[in-house]
Parts: structure tokens; C-alpha cells; sequence
């Protein structure tokens, strides 16, 4: 309880505030507002459709709000200040790099292997010496477990193996910030235990995680803060013991009726 | 046939070669940098590379070619046939590599494009290290079908005189009143000359062949 109370007085890595988006007259989020502090890991729960990839996709700017600000660790994100002008590429890509995403169909470029799909971004876009990062893929590979595929190609693997390559991908950019969006959604069900494993470790180590995911156990004992969406809109967030407990809303009540017994 | 007449059907093949040689080197980028401005819908540039295409393609080289040595002139560009020869090859065959080029590049993976935008990749750089090198490999099989078209339809310059292997054939059978050699010459070397293309195509998928497949 303490704990969870000096993370929170830390300051934000990511603080989003009253964001809408409109898609031709459909209202895809309305008025959300959410907050991730330092080494917190959020679970963002909510049925299809809700506008859980909508806002992941906001906070990283590969969708403009309509309305609403995004701030990583302070710093406005896609606006610069005034919030009038646009962000130029540049300065965009300077705070994206600063997000790690790990995407549901994994994402990773075909032609490269696990190595350098690791050290591509590091290389190319951080500008760090190559042989560094070379060796920071290389104990990231470790940690995930799949040292030996370093040479592969990603058509060599399994969606398990893509999948923590996709996370070990986003942790050498050295990210304040971790993005997951339904991370274990395309896998067959008994690889979803082994990327599952990788995020539980990773969140005990201390990164910063806001997670779109259907995998109740893990928002259970994993998260620092449950958010349900429905609709566009936050309908419900609180720790996981007193979410999954004793919710509050008849709404979060229903959905894991559905999603818990399923 | 003569010596004399197989070495000027010797020249002739190499004036084919070399000019439809250019006519690849300047056209295959210069389809790739028009199918960039439609792919990208660049304003004012985007429309215009569309009507560029449809006109060319619906242009016969024959025609262009005149166009191009005839008309030049009278705008006051002076233009040896040589280089009216290369324009032509390389005007046409640009037309039809950015079609290439650019269903290449609808059908590319939006997925790979967007996780390279995450990471803070630029255009240029995602075009540079994700797209182009998945890219060519995919349109290389239609670039070359599309370079032994263009080899065949060379012959098309001859019409403002230039000394291809047609053109040579032609006037050593009209010399000689007996134009089944030399003809059968240039078939044969057209065909060795589409082969070798074909050749190359299979020996650069066999050694850069990785593509990956999808990740
Ligand atoms: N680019 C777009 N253009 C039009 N509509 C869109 C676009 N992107 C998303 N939508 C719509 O916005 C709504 C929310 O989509 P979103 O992908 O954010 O939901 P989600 O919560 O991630 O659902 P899922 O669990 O299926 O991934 C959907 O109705 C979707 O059709
Ligand atoms: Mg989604």
C-alpha cells in the first residue's frame, strides 16, 4: 500500500488528458483521461471495439486527437508549446523513440534478423555505436530467452519467439515508457504462458507499462491499476484485488462475467 | 553474309545493347521516383505522374521516338539521335516501372511501416531500410520481364536512323538480296541478349533470395 502510494506522488511518465477522436461521425474515444506513473503497469481492459488501440495509437501520435492533450514525463507530445502548431517529424520521432510499442501481429521486419531487427532503430535512429548495442541486444535476447535465434530470421519463428523478439525490440530503444497492444492475442493459446512470463518480469523490474490485454490473470496479479473501457469512454479504474473483487460499476460487472468465466 | 556484314551486325547489337543498357539505368529510377510521388500522393506531382503514365503508355515507341527528334528541335533543344534514342527508351519503359513500383508499394506491409514509424523512423529512413530493400526483390521478376520488352521494342529507334541490329540487318539483307541470314543473326542475338536478363534475374534471386516471408 505504501509502495503504491510513493509511486504515485512520482511524477507521470504519461498523463492523458481529456483526449476525443472522431472517426467520420463515429465517436471512437470521448473525454479520456488516464495517467501511468513511474513503474506502474496498467492493464487496459474493454471489449472490441472499445477504442483500446485507438488510444494507444493517440499516444504515440500515429492518430491525431481530435481534443485532449498527451504528456510523456511532462513533455507534450504532438503539439509543441501552446498547443497550436503541429510537432514537426523530427521532434516527433524524438519523443517516439522514447515509447517502446510491442504490436499484436508482432511487426517485426522480415528481411532483417532478430539481431538486427533489435539493433535497427538503437543504430539508425538513436544514432548509438553499433557494437554497444550489438551487445545490449545480445543480453536482451538472453533475458527473453532466445539467445540462440540471434541469426534467424523471423520467419524461423514461433509467435511466441516473434513476440518476445517485439518486446526485446522495444526494450533496446531503452524506453521510458512500454506499450503493449494486445501482445498475446494472435498466439496459440499454449504460447501465451511464455511472453506472459517476460512482461510479469519486466513489470516486477520496474518498467512503465500501460497494457491493452484480455489475459485477466495477468491485470490481476500484475497491474498497479486496472482501467475498463466501453464505449470510448473510462467506465472504471481501480487496483486489480478491488476491480476484479468487488467492482463498482454494474458495466465492469458484466464484463467479467463474460471475460473472467470465458 | 559476309564477315564485313556479320561484324556490322556485331555493331548493331552493340547499339542495342547500350542504349537499351541506358534507357534501364536512367528508367527503372525514374519509374520508382514517379511511383514515390503517386504512392505518397505528393500534390501538384502526384496527378501529374499519373497523366505522365497514362499518356506514355498509351504512346508507341515508334511515334515517341519521332516525337522526341522531330519536335525537340522546334523548341529550340537540340538533340543528337543517339540521345533521342536513349530519351525514348527510357521516357517509355519509365512509365511502365512505376506501375511496377507502385503496386509494390500498395501491397507493401502497412504493419512494418507503422512499427518503423513507432520507433522513430523517419520517411526517408524507413523508405531506405525497411521498404526498398523488400521492395525490389518483390518487383525485381516484373522489372525484368519489363527490361526484355523493353530490349525487343528497341527497335523502334531505328526509325530516326539509329544503327540498331533491325536497322542492320535489314540493310545487310537489302545489299545482299538475301535477308534470311542476317535476320536469323538478330533473332538469335536478341534471344541470347533476353536470356542473359533472365539469367541474371534467377543468380540475383538465388543469392539475395531472402525475403523473409511474413513475419
Ligand atoms: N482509421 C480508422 N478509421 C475509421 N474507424 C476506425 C479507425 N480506427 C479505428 N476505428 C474504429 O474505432 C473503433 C475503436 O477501434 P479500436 O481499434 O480502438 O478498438 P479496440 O478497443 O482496440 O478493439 P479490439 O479489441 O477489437 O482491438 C472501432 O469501431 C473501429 O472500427
Ligand atoms: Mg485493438
Amino acid at each position: 500500500m505504501t509502495d503504491t502510494a510513493v509511486k504515485a506522488n512520482d511524477i507521470s511518465v504519461l498523463e492523458i488528458s481529456g483526449i476525443t477522436k472522431t472517426f467520420d461521425d463515429k465517436v471512437v474515444l470521448d473525454g479520456v483521461s488516464l495517467t501511468v506513473a513511474r513503474g506502474q503497469t496498467v492493464c487496459l481492459l474493454g471489449p472490441s471495439g472499445s477504442g483500446k488501440s485507438t488510444l494507444l495509437r493517440c499516444v504515440n501520435w500515429l492518430e491525431r486527437p481530435d481534443q485532449g492533450t498527451v504528456l510523456l514525463c511532462g513533455e507534450r507530445i504532438g503539439m509543441r508549446k501552446g498547443g497550436v502548431v503541429p510537432m514537426g517529424n523530427a521532434e516527433l520521432a524524438r519523443l517516439r523513440m522514447r515509447m517502446g510499442t510491442v504490436f499484436q501481429h508482432f511487426n517485426l521486419w522480415p528481411h532483417l534478423t532478430v539481431l538486427q531487427n533489435i539493433i535497427e532503430a538503437p543504430v539508425h535512429v538513436q544514432k548509438r555505436r553499433r557494437d554497444e548495442v550489438i551487445a545490449e541486444a545480445e543480453a536482451l535476447l538472453e533475458n527473453v530467452g532466445l539467445a540462440d535465434k540471434r541469426d534467424a530470421f523471423p520467419s524461423r519463428l514461433s509467435g511466441g519467439q516473434k513476440q518476445r523478439v517485439g518486446i526485446a525490440r522495444a526494450l533496446a530503444m531503452k524506453p521510458e515508457l512500454l506499450l503493449f497492444d494486445e501482445p498475446t492475442s494472435a498466439l496459440d493459446p499454449e504460447l501465451v504462458g511464455e511472453v506472459i512470463a517476460v512482461m510479469k518480469s519486466l513489470s516486477q523490474a520496474g518498467s512503465t507499462m500501460l497494457v491493452v490485454t484480455h489475459e485477466m490473470g495477468f491485470a490481476r496479479e500484475t497491474a498497479d491499476k486496472v482501467v475498463l473501457m466501453d464505449g470510448g469512454r473510462i467506465v472504471e479504474q481501480g487496483d486489480p484485488e478491488q476491480f476484479f473483487g468487488n467492482p463498482r460499476t454494474e458495466r465492469a460487472r458484466q464484463f467479467l462475467q463474460r471475460y473472467v468465466s470465458a | 553474309m559476309t564477315f564485313n556484314a556479320f561484324l556490322s551486325l556485331l555493331h548493331g547489337a552493340g547499339v542495342t545493347i547500350s542504349v537499351s543498357l541506358a534507357g534501364i539505368a536512367l528508367g527503372v529510377p525514374f519509374g520508382l521516383a514517379l511511383a514515390l510521388l503517386r504512392w505518397q500522393r505528393v500534390p501538384l506531382l502526384a496527378p501529374l505522374a499519373t497523366v505522365y503514365v497514362s499518356l506514355l503508355r498509351s504512346t508507341p515507341a515508334v511515334t515517341l521516338c519521332l516525337l522526341i527528334f522531330f519536335a525537340l528541335p522546334v523548341i529550340g533543344i537540340e538533340i543528337d539521335a543517339l540521345s533521342a534514342a536513349v530519351a525514348t527508351l527510357t521516357l517509355n519503359t519509365a512509365a511502365f516501372n512505376c506501375e511496377i513500383w507502385r503496386s509494390g508499394l500498395m501491397n507493401f506491409s502497412r504493419d512494418q511501416i507503422e512499427a518503423a514509424r513507432t520507433f522513430g523512423m523517419s520517411g526517408p529512413l524507413t523508405f531506405r531500410r525497411i521498404i526498398f530493400p523488400q521492395l525490389w526483390r518483390t518487383c525485381l521478376p516484373s522489372l525484368v520481364n519489363e527490361m526484355t520488352l523493353l530490349i525487343k521494342s528497341s527497335t523502334a529507334i531505328a526509325v530516326i536512323g539509329v544503327a540498331e541490329i533491325t536497322r542492320a540487318a535489314i540493310r545487310i539483307g537489302a545489299q545482299t538480296y538475301d535477308p534470311l541470314p542476317p535476320m536469323l543473326v538478330a533473332t538469335g542475338i536478341y534471344i541470347v541478349l533476353v536470356l542473359v536478363f533472365v539469367g541474371l534475374q534467377r543468380f540475383t534471386e538465388r543469392v539475395y533470395g531472402h525475403a523473409g516471408g511474413a513475419a
